[in-house]
């Protein structure tokens, strides 16, 4: 294959309105009549972009298939990347080589770690991005991407064939329509059309059909999943409006600084772009009974509050804020949209009421008495496919081949769509290239925890990451996220570079090292008080104390430790980061040793595979009430883990599925027949290998 | 759905693995999942009781428990005096087997204790081994679900192992719903309210503290709240007396439509008027229990309401409370008027509460059923009997006293088979999952002061919450998340 790395700028320079490389030239000279890739990807947004880099990442020919390509990139509502689980999940898209985060270490304008005091493992990394440079370096990174190719258009339809005997699913998908009516052919398909699947734009009582303002909605791709069967449900989100930041009288509000010094979100960078003294600053201010009132009076305006198709439990509006938490105060964050934006993006002010009504609100408001609105807010309805239809590596059950990513399944947020784009970009390449997929199980990742509340659970309503989801919390910290992603992203997806790849190798041995060395160092606590001075260590301990404990001491660092302790411990101290995992490694050690064994015990459910092609309606040899077998039936749970979540599924329910599946194994091991079984056999012994490493 | 109960036990954890470092010493290894215990022989009036022990803690409990002894060898049995590991009381000189995984029966390592069947030995050893650290009750079908995980059960040649399986996790969850019937499933319940309530409250202040505007003193009345119930608990555990009223024995419940002679059948077995018996239907309102020794067995009979539709509230309620007892029973005993088989009531009796018993039972032997065709004195001896649609039935006269002796019989085999049941030994095991999850929580309570960092404190509380939810049921992240947006304004 030929790169297009060296040549980025030729490539982006030379790209215009129909760029076409062929990609398929090798061997045979037969040239393609219609062009064929390995993986298309529809959608150029936070999912999109990621899918489609991981794909080519791991050595498939892609297309990325976009409306606009100067769209591509483009941050839709709030100008900030990252927050408290949002920020987890970043840095896992990040250990498995995704983009966003390094973008946005190169893109940000204000910088800061939420959480800072409550414990590392739910510090949110933060930050607020400049639009203009998120877009243009994300541009840049596609178009330099080898083995990826970018071109404008709007799909219309799939291109649908007989499905592979050896896997389930009614057909298969082997390319996609243009509304001009030109066919591209794919091994496989990621849809990741945010909320362009037959999305309305909601102000006040218009209504009018946009993916986003300005842009045209999917409808025939739309209908033709319907038609396929996939079960579509509506949800809606807005954006609030935007306002010139020079009518805003900053002077008398809270002024919020950024860190210093900044902490990047990617695992390849010791520091971000900008410094921090050059970082533009964020402002509070708040609603008063005056914003309450016109909500109210306005109510019959505004149809979006209206129409509550089946409201989310938290506020996604002002509206609604005022609506169930009526005389209170609710924050209002005013953010910079870019360095040289003249924007400000008042976070807190999601609203659909008429536009003429928002300027008058938005006046009532502390500071922004004289603020222009130059965008009005507005809302957004869309379909999303319920995500029980796909299995945890993203690709649907009905339809081999597709995958889908992002707020098509239901979420919200550009990391969350992210975190789906780069598992669905992996896994769609794994499948042309006809190897086992690549899953993130719950007690390795936010992604996991992501993808198996959907798949398992469905959703109601935009989901969004909080660490609250999370049961191993402590394990799955921003910190730690190469050492549970990069190695086996590596290994077994082949989407981490080898540079990233070794740092996470050495990060990973230096750390146990450190562990094994701090443990070794024992001393009596009256020694250690001596020796530490500072560190409140209790004297009446007779045993002695390990290095490893007394760095649990809020007071006590690897540094304090290295001069305590020089030998061995001095060449701790040499990385900072080094230094940084060790002490919080040992702040979580003893909840982490007895968390261990409750990640086994997941572990060991998830290593039981269900049969996939397995018909819980009818199957006989198994004993499952009919409620059982409806749910089992619409989620189709891959492993046993996943079927002991589903709610309504029994314990009885559950061992009896694992008898079943048991006695299948025994009897077809003892018959030794069909391929698919040795297939799904082997899968499964893999597993299990894999737990016992 | 965190499962850890010893999570926050480290302290205690690290003596033990330093301890043991001979290979096989039966120490836990990291990693390798929870030991479990259950009593699994029979109760009642039996010999000898068995607990099982399985998982990697397994060897090292038999170890503290039979201080200051060596591991017997494996697979031989071997008399050994149980103390508690606490006090160093004696508890019983027992038989005590040692299967080193992975020859043993769930593939685990797994111990043996065969001790004498009165209940405060068995239940003195079952406190005992709660308290080693990394061991815990077995919850439903655990035992079995290990072995199959392990490939332990060959399947296809044991018959009407679903049976087994099912008569084993439905009788835990009847249990279950015993548990939570009076005083102390409504302390527990209200604990778990509470719990449920700080966490969500320190959940939402660790994810949304920063980015909204949460109301002030948000993680300060969480602590209060936790401090308060950290002195109930630790109150209601020092005061044995408060501990449930033991209702020990199978639970008979006779059921049937209004008026078909119920109560005169509990009088009748229990020989002594427990109930009013009265020609009025719907005599019964509530649900009357009383204790009595049939064929040799403890059984706790209730007698319920008629089921019926729309009678007055009071009687409805009745009908509520008959339900629900149904559905802990283990056996049923389904009551018909012989001379009145053709009526309404009659008939939609057989489709719904003896036709649906009956389909259960094909599948699994758990929930037992017997049909007793009462007032068989009223039966013209040439007219027209039990058509030949009718379910196995027994034919009884409460008033002749015709037909008792079957009964008696057909109960002798019923409770054979219910009290043979390892897993309907409610009083012993109920007390010790009652005592070693409300202590568990109390301990991880006790870890929420302490922790200085909110991501440690928070996970104290998850894993106290996560023993009071193993005996109240729930306990998901959705019932957090859902406090969380209905007590706080958070969003875009």
């Amino acid at each position: 294959m030929f790169s297009f790395r060296g040549c980025g700028g030729r490539v982006a320079a030379s790209f215009t309105k129909r760029h076409f490389p062929l990609p398929r030239l090798g061997s045979d000279s037969a040239e393609p009549r219609t062009p064929h890739f390995d993986v298309i990807v529809i959608g150029g947004g936070h999912a999109g972009t990621e899918a489609a880099t991981a794909a080519a990442r791991c050595g498939s020919r892609t297309l990325l298939l976009t409306h606009r390509v100067d769209t591509i990139g483009q941050m839709s509502c709030n100008p900030s990347f990252g927050g408290i689980g949002k920020g987890h999940l970043m840095r896992e898209v990040d250990a498995l080589d995704g983009l966003c985060s390094r973008i946005c270490d190169q893109s940000g304008v204000h910088y800061k770690v939420l959480n800072r005091c409550k414990g590392p493992a739910v510090w949110g990394l933060r930050a607020q991005i400049d639009r203009k440079l998120y877009k243009q370096n994300m541009q840049k990174e596609i178009l330099s991407t080898p083995l990826l190719t970018v071109q404008e258009g709007a799909v219309e339809d799939l291109i649908l064939t007989e499905p592979e005997p050896e896997h389930t699913g009614k057909c298969r998908v082997s390319g996609v329509i243009l509304v001009d009516g030109s066919t591209v052919y794919s091994e496989s398909v990621i849809l990741t059309t945010g909320t362009f699947l037959r999305g309305m734009i909601v102000i006040g009582l218009e209504m009018h059909p946009a993916g986003r303002l300005g842009d045209q909605p999917s409808i025939g791709l739309a209908q033709t999943l319907e038609k396929l069967g996939f079960v579509v449900g509506r949800l809606k989100t807005g954006t609030p409006p935007r306002i010139a930041k020079d009518s805003i009288n900053f002077s008398i509000l809270n002024k919020q600084t950024p860190d210093n010094p900044s902490l990047p979100f990617s695992f390849m960078n010791e520091t971000v772009w900008i410094k921090p003294e050059d970082q533009l600053p964020c402002y509070l201010t708040h609603t008063n009974p005056r914003v309450d009132e016109i909500v109210l009076k306005n109510l019959h305006l505004n149809s979006h509050v209206k129409e509550t198709i089946r409201g989310p439990r938290y506020c996604p509006s002002i509206e609604s804020k005022v609506l169930r938490f009526p005389n209170r105060q609710h924050q209002v964050w005013l953010e910079p949209e870019g360095m040289d934006s003249d924007l400000i993006y008042p976070q807190g002010l999601s609203m659909t009421l008429p536009a003429e009504l928002q300027e008058k609100m938005i006046t009532c408001i502390r500071g922004l008495e004289k603020a222009k609105v130059i965008q009005p807010g507005y809302g957004v309805q869309y379909d999303y496919l319920d995500p029980r239809q796909i299995t945890p590596s993203l690709e649907t059950h009905l339809v081999q081949r597709l995958f889908f990513a992002g707020q098509i399944n239901g979420t919200t947020g550009y990391e969350e769509a992210a975190a789906q784009g780069v598992i669905a970009g992996i896994n769609a390449s794994l499948r042309v290239n006809r190897k086992p997929p690549f899953v993130v199980s719950r007690t390795e990742g936010y992604i996991g925890v992501l993808i198996d509340d959907l798949t398992t659970l469905g959703t109601s309503e935009p989901y969004r990451m909080f660490t609250s989801r999370v049961e191993f919390r402590l394990s799955l910290r921003p910190d730690n996220a190469d050492s549970r992603l990069t190695l086996r992203g590596y290994k077994e997806a082949g989407c981490v570079s080898q540079q990233r790849y070794e740092r996470a190798c050495w990060m990973k041995s230096s750390l146990e090292e450190g562990i094994s060395v701090l443990k070794s160092i024992e001393f009596s606590s009256s020694k250690w008080k001596n020796l530490i001075p500072e560190a409140s260590i209790s004297t009446s301990r007779s045993l002695p104390v390990r290095a490893l404990d007394v760095l649990k001491y809020e007071e006590v660092d690897v540094d304090s430790l290295a001069k305590a302790v020089p030998e061995p411990l001095k060449k701790y101290t040499k990385c900072r980061e080094l230094a940084e995992r060790l002490k919080i490694e040992a702040t979580y050690e003893s909840v982490l040793f007895h968390q261990l064994q409750e990640i086994k015990e997941v572990q060991r459910d998830e290593a039981l595979q269900l049969p996939k092609d397995l018909d819980y309606l009818t199957v006989r040899d198994v004993s499952l009430s009919h409620e059982v077998r409806e749910k089992l039936h619409f989620s189709r749970p891959q492993t046993i883990g996943a079927a002991s979540r589903i709610p309504g599924v029994t314990p009885a329910a559950i061992i009896n599925l694992l008898r079943f599946v048991k006695t299948t194994q025994q009897r077809q091991a003892a018959m030794n027949e069909s391929p698919k079984t040795d297939q799904y056999l082997r899968d499964t012994d893999r597993l299990q290998e894999r737990e016992l490493q | 759905m965190w499962r850890g109960l010893w999570t926050l036990a480290a302290q205690a954890a690290r003596g033990p693995r330093r301890l043991c470092t001979r290979r096989n010493s039966g120490a836990p290894v990291p990693g390798s999942g929870a030991t479990i215990f259950a009593l699994s022989s029979g109760q009642g009036r039996c010999g000898v009781a068995v607990i099982r022990t399985s998982g990697p803690a397994s060897g090292h409990a038999l170890r503290i428990l039979t201080a200051p002894r060596d591991l017997p060898p494996a697979r031989h049995a071997s008399l050994r005096l149980l103390s508690d590991p606490r006090s160093g009381e004696p508890l019983d000189r027992a038989l005590v087997l040692w299967f080193p995984g992975p020859k043993s029966f769930t593939g685990e390592d797994c111990v043996e204790f065969h001790v004498h069947g009165g209940p405060a030995v068995v239940s003195g050893v079952l406190r005992a081994l709660g308290s080693v650290p990394g061991l815990r009750p077995a919850e439903a079908g655990e035992f079995t679900r290990r072995a199959f995980a392990h490939g332990k059960l060959n399947l296809t040649e044991v018959e009407g192992l679903a049976d087994l399986i099912h008569a084993e996790t439905e009788a835990q969850r009847r249990q279950a719903l015993r548990q939570l019937d009076g005083e102390l499933g409504h302390l527990c319940r209200g604990w778990a309210e509470t719990l449920t309530k700080a966490l969500a409250h320190v959940e939402a202040y660790i994810d949304f503290g920063e980015d909204d505007n949460l109301e002030e003193g948000v993680l300060e009345q969480a602590n209060i709240e936790v401090r308060a119930l950290e002195v109930a608990l630790g109150a209601h555990l020092r005061d044995a007396r408060r501990g449930q009223r033991l209702r020990s024995g199978a639970h008979v419940v006779v059921t049937g439509p209004p008026n078909a002679g119920k109560s005169s059948l509990v009088n009748l077995l229990s020989r002594k008027p427990v109930s009013i018996v009265s020609p009025e239907p719907g005599t019964t309102r509530d649900v009357l229990e009383t204790p009595v020794d049939l064929a040799g067995f403890p059984v706790l009979l209730s007698d319920t309401a008629g089921l019926r539709e729309g009678v007055g509230p009071v009687e409805q309620e009745g009908v509520r409370r008959a339900r629900e007892r149904l559905e802990q029973a283990d056996l049923i005993l389904a009551m018909l008027d012989a001379s009145d088989l053709a009526s309404p009531s009659s008939c939609n009796f057989l489709a719904t509460v003896v036709a649906s018993a009956g389909a259960q039972s094909r599948s699994s032997s758990s929930q037992r059923l017997l049909l007793v065709l009462n007032k068989s004195d009223l039966l013209s001896t040439e007219g027209p009997g039990p058509g030949p649609d009718m379910p196995p039935h027994l034919l009884l006269s409460c008033v002749t006293g015709e037909g008792l002796d079957g009964l008696l019989e057909a109960l002798k085999m019923e409770l054979a088979a219910v009290c043979g049941d390892p897993s309907t030994g409610p009083p012993l095991l109920t007390r010790a999952r009652h005592q070693h999850h409300l202590q568990g929580c109390l301990d991880a309570l006790g870890h929420y002061k302490q922790s200085k960092d909110l991501a440690l404190a928070a996970e104290a509380l998850r894993v106290a919450r996560g023993h009071l939810t193993r005996l109240t049921g729930g306990g998901g992240t959705e019932e957090i998340l859902d406090i969380i947006f209905r007590d706080f304004c958070v969003g875009k």
